[in-house]
């Protein structure tokens, strides 16, 4: 899986390639993200280009949060698409993680 | 709608061409039913269109009717008729060289349910449009509906009703509103940002539910609601991984198992059904009904305030019951609102009607099921049981035994959910489908709830529309009728008033009875068309058509007939009226005895119909595959309408009330709405016998009923038991229906055929000397169809806007 990583003023943005995430590719994303969750406190992550996130990729994400959580750090999503938002919300995700419509926005409030 | 004869041609002539792809010479007779109902649909959708505007400018309140089960029979006639076009179709396709016969019997029946709950789920459809209310239907698009019956060697059958084997004209995909659903799974706690428990639920599977839209138009055409049925899919084509791993059929096996969800509708009463996939099913419905009314309902409001005000949910029996914990889930999981506003919401959005005292027929899933299907469900209700469980110990303390009596939970080695609890505790309104059901569900079902919420209790007698089971289905009459009092009756059922004096009047009387006979006929042809028998049509129609059930009594006519026959050939007794006596039903695949009440039927009509002894004297028919579009065959063609349950066990009936309309007479039990029929038309105009309930209870109580005490004192019940146990009926299949005379002697008449018996007999005894004077007859006949205002699934559906869902028409 080709993440792009990008820093900026010490952020990590993250953007998820591809359409989906799910039990094909998630073991993929989960590996890729290591090095970035290693190098990183603060990360955002754009899942703008996602259309579907299965259970198994919504693991994946709570599974980066817990590990930056676990050290102090955070992790905000931006670009959700709506579908994807709706199985984000069923599995109650946004009361753990942040959510905002754009990268700057969840930059922005990494520094507040 | 206005549309004339040379427009509606046009349109056929167009669709053919460019919906159908065809050149008109070309065509065959199903695709002028194609685009006869694509013409019809083009009305339809722009009528839905105006009238969804409307709805949405005025933010109405909307009921959403969630129903497991929507038999709507043919959908042409109806709409063609309710739009005012039936005459411009018969007129128009005439003039095309064809017969509109021919194009109305290529469609199927759109068998979408087992018997009156799902049809009465269709009428009220019919009448929430009519009566310009915004009320909306929500269901499951089943692709095979209620099996197709075959009867072989006397024995049912069952073979798949493929309704959508040519697709449905019918029906538009709203690809774009699919909902998501998840099933399976585990939860996992994890704390909030604000440390609060934030139980999450993962590993699910998930499904997509795509809504197809039916418009319903009311009569006039003025407002098209809607039905909306899903159809599950699966939520990724095939597992691509796999599929690049090179194992194809691995890969679509997801794929085909999640769409099973919508492929077959359960047969109630069936012990053989896939419990897993039948729970599923029902929270699939449930889940893409609540998904699509928030998101509905978001698209106009910022809050949820105001969620009660514009939303109301009726449940149609505990299948979707779901919904309580749906909802539920939703405000608190999704919208994250305090669980004490989302439990008042909840409970000022939801009604609940209970369809059935049976106790088997009440809904419980294990808690192990519960558990793995849907895991954070049963953790939210068991917080429902948990709060309800407090406040039944404040109000009665130190009362254990209500405790576990009220209970959503049901204790035991395999504990279980009673959805019956669950959907009386979420609900506003608790309400039974006659009165005297009505009675029963707060005395005898529910005593517990009624004490403490009595308020929530009420009753909403069942209804019929009189556009389909009359204007559509008795043409003859319907014009009587409109030539004598005009055609205001169709929107106003109770003008029928009108006619009463007409019952005196000898011409219409006449005329009454010829449109009667010329009804018989058409069943008489298609009586022997279907069956091979030979009917005299002016012999008494005698006709018990519904599903065939114990409580039924299905086997109390027999007995009946059995009766007649044996004094017929032993003791030289002529029957007072020659008599046709007409079943029609279907059994539940795995219920053994209501199979085998079929089997019985047509033995007894091989031997009577065979015997020349009672030749020109009894007949009887089994017609199989009872459905809406035979109903309408057969009912406005009987004289006598069987509704002979034990009384008590009938919640209401609709049967009842469509062949009392159609100038049929009644004989039946104090049960169900025959009650209040019988308030309705004088107890001089209908047939009552046997027990009342309090009278059965009693029985019950005192353990009294003691059915081989009649056995042995009776010698005409001897008489018929022995003749079955002997095995007069089954001289090729010994021993066939030894188990009639144990169930009845041995195992103690559960549904008290012989403790009727003889007053069953009086009653039929009446009903022959009735039918010997012709004027009489017809007399009560007319009264009959003159009172079923009360009937009408019009009044019905005022009642329930009134008392229960707080919404109003909108023109």
């Amino acid at each position: 899986m080709e993440l792009s990583v990008r820093e900026v003023g010490g952020v990590a943005v993250v953007k998820v390639p591809g359409h989906s995430l799910e039990a094909s590719n998630v073991d993929e994303f989960k590996q890729d993200m290591i090095p970035v969750l290693d190098k990183y406190s603060s990360v955002v992550l754009d899942v703008q280009g996602l259309e579907f996130v299965d259970s198994s990729g919504l693991g994946a994400f709570l599974s980066c949060l817990r590990h930056l959580n676990s050290s102090g750090g955070d992790m905000k999503i931006t670009g959700m698409q709506k579908p994807v938002r709706a199985l984000f919300e069923l599995v109650r995700m946004h009361r753990i993680c942040d959510v905002f419509d754009n990268v700057d926005e969840a930059i922005r409030a990494f520094k507040k | 709608m206005e549309m004339n004869e040379a427009a509606f041609e046009e349109a056929v002539r167009r669709h053919i061409k460019f919906s159908l792809g065809k050149a008109y010479d070309d065509a065959t007779i199903r695709d002028f039913y194609w685009a006869v109902s694509l013409a019809a649909m083009d009305l339809m959708v722009e009528g839905m269109l105006e009238t969804r505007l409307r709805h949405r400018n005025a933010d109405v309140k909307r009921l959403y009717y969630l129903s497991a089960e929507f038999l709507m029979g043919r959908a042409l006639n109806n709409n063609l008729c309710n739009l005012g076009l039936y005459e411009v179709f018969q007129n128009s396709i005439r003039k095309m060289g064809l017969d509109p016969d021919g194009i109305e019997s290529c469609e199927f029946d759109a068998a979408l349910g087992n018997g009156g709950l799902g049809r009465l789920a269709a009428c009220f459809l019919d009448s929430l449009a009519t009566l310009n209310m915004p009320g909306y239907g929500y269901g499951i698009n089943y692709q095979y509906g209620l099996f197709r019956q075959e009867i072989v060697d006397g024995y049912q059958k069952e073979k798949p009703d493929t309704w959508l084997a040519y697709g449905t004209p019918w029906e538009l995909g709203r690809y774009g509103k699919a909902c998501p659903v998840p099933i399976y799974g585990h939860v996992e706690n994890h704390a909030g940002k604000d440390g609060a428990d934030n139980p999450m639920w993962f590993g699910w599977q998930l499904i997509i539910g795509v809504p197809y839209d039916m418009p319903i138009v009311g009569y006039g055409g003025e407002t098209v609601n809607y039905l909306r049925l899903f159809s599950a899919r699966a939520s990724r084509e095939f597992d691509m991984k796999i599929f690049n791993d090179g194992d194809y059929f691995r890969a679509v096996e997801q794929k085909i198992s999640s769409e099973t969800i919508s492929k077959v509708l359960y047969p109630s009463d069936s012990k053989a059904e896939g419990r897993e996939l039948r729970l599923i099913q029902e929270y699939f419905l449930v889940s893409c009904a609540i998904r699509d009314i928030v998101r509905r309902y978001e698209m106009g409001h910022n809050s949820f305030e105001l969620f009660p005000e514009k939303v109301a949910i009726q449940l149609n029996d505990t299948h979707p019951a779901l919904a309580v914990a749906e909802l539920m889930r939703v405000l608190v999981d999704e919208e994250s609102l305090p669980w004490e506003r989302s439990w008042e919401i909840t409970t000022a959005t939801m009604a609940y009607t209970n369809h059935t005292l049976l106790p088997e027929a009440l809904e419980k899933w294990p808690v192990g099921l519960l558990e793995r299907v849907l895991p954070r469900h049963l953790q939210i209700i068991y917080e429902i049981n948990r709060r309800f469980l407090d406040r039944v110990a404040t109000l009665y303390p130190g009362d254990i035994d209500r405790l576990r009596r009220t209970s959503i939970i049901e204790e035991g080695d395999d504990k279980q959910i009673r959805m019956a609890h669950l959907a009386t505790i979420g609900s506003h309104s608790i309400n039974g489908v006659s009165a005297l059901h009505s009675e029963l569900v707060k005395t005898m079902l529910f005593p517990d709830f009624f004490q403490m919420w009595p308020q929530r209790f009420n009753n909403k007698t069942n209804g019929i529309t009189p556009r389909r089971w009359l204007l559509l289905v008795n043409p003859g009459l319907s014009e009587l009728v409109t030539e004598y009092i005009g055609d205001e009756w169709v929107k106003d059922i109770d003008r029928l008033r009108e006619i009463e004096p007409l019952s005196t009047d000898a011409s219409f009387r006449e005329r009454f009875l010829a449109v009667k006979r010329a009804n018989k006929e058409r069943l008489v042809e298609l009586i022997k068309e279907e069956v091979g028998t030979t009917i005299n049509p002016d012999s008494l129609f005698d006709v018990q058509a519904k599903r065939i059930h114990e409580y039924k009594r299905q086997l109390l006519k027999v007995l009946h007939i059995i009766h007649e026959y044996l004094r017929l050939v032993e003791d030289q007794k002529v029957p007072t009226v020659p008599r046709t006596y007409i079943f029609a039903g279907k059994a539940a695949p795995g219920y053994w005895a209501a199979k085998m009440i079929i089997k019985l039927i047509c033995n007894v009509a091989e031997v009577i119909n065979e015997d020349p002894r009672a030749k020109g004297l009894m007949k009887v028919a089994f017609i199989p595959d009872y459905r809406v579009s035979l109903a309408e065959l057969i009912i406005p063609a009987t004289d006598l309408s069987e509704q002979i349950s034990t009384a008590g066990m009938e919640a209401s009936g609709t049967g009842n009330m469509k062949f009392a309309l159609n100038g049929a007479l009644t004989i039946g039990t104090l049960d169900g709405a025959n009650i209040e029929i019988r308030e309705e038309v004088g107890q001089e105009n209908i047939f009552i016998f046997g027990l009342r309930n309090e009278e059965v209870e009693a029985l019950r109580a005192s353990n009294s009923y003691n059915p081989r005490e009649i056995y042995q004192s009776n010698p005409d019940v001897k008489r018929i038991l022995d003749a079955i146990n002997s095995d007069v009926f089954s001289i090729d299949e010994p021993g066939l229906f030894r188990w009639v005379f144990h169930n009845l002697l041995d195992c103690n008449d559960r549904y008290f055929h012989l403790a009727d018996f003889v007053s069953y007999l009086s009653a039929q005894q009446s009903a022959s000397e009735t039918f010997l004077n012709k004027d009489e007859w017809a007399r009560k006949a007319i009264l009959n169809v003159a009172r079923m205002g009360r009937f009408s699934s019009d009044r019905t559906i005022r009642e329930y806007a009134k008392d229960i869902w707080g919404i109003k028409p909108l023109q």
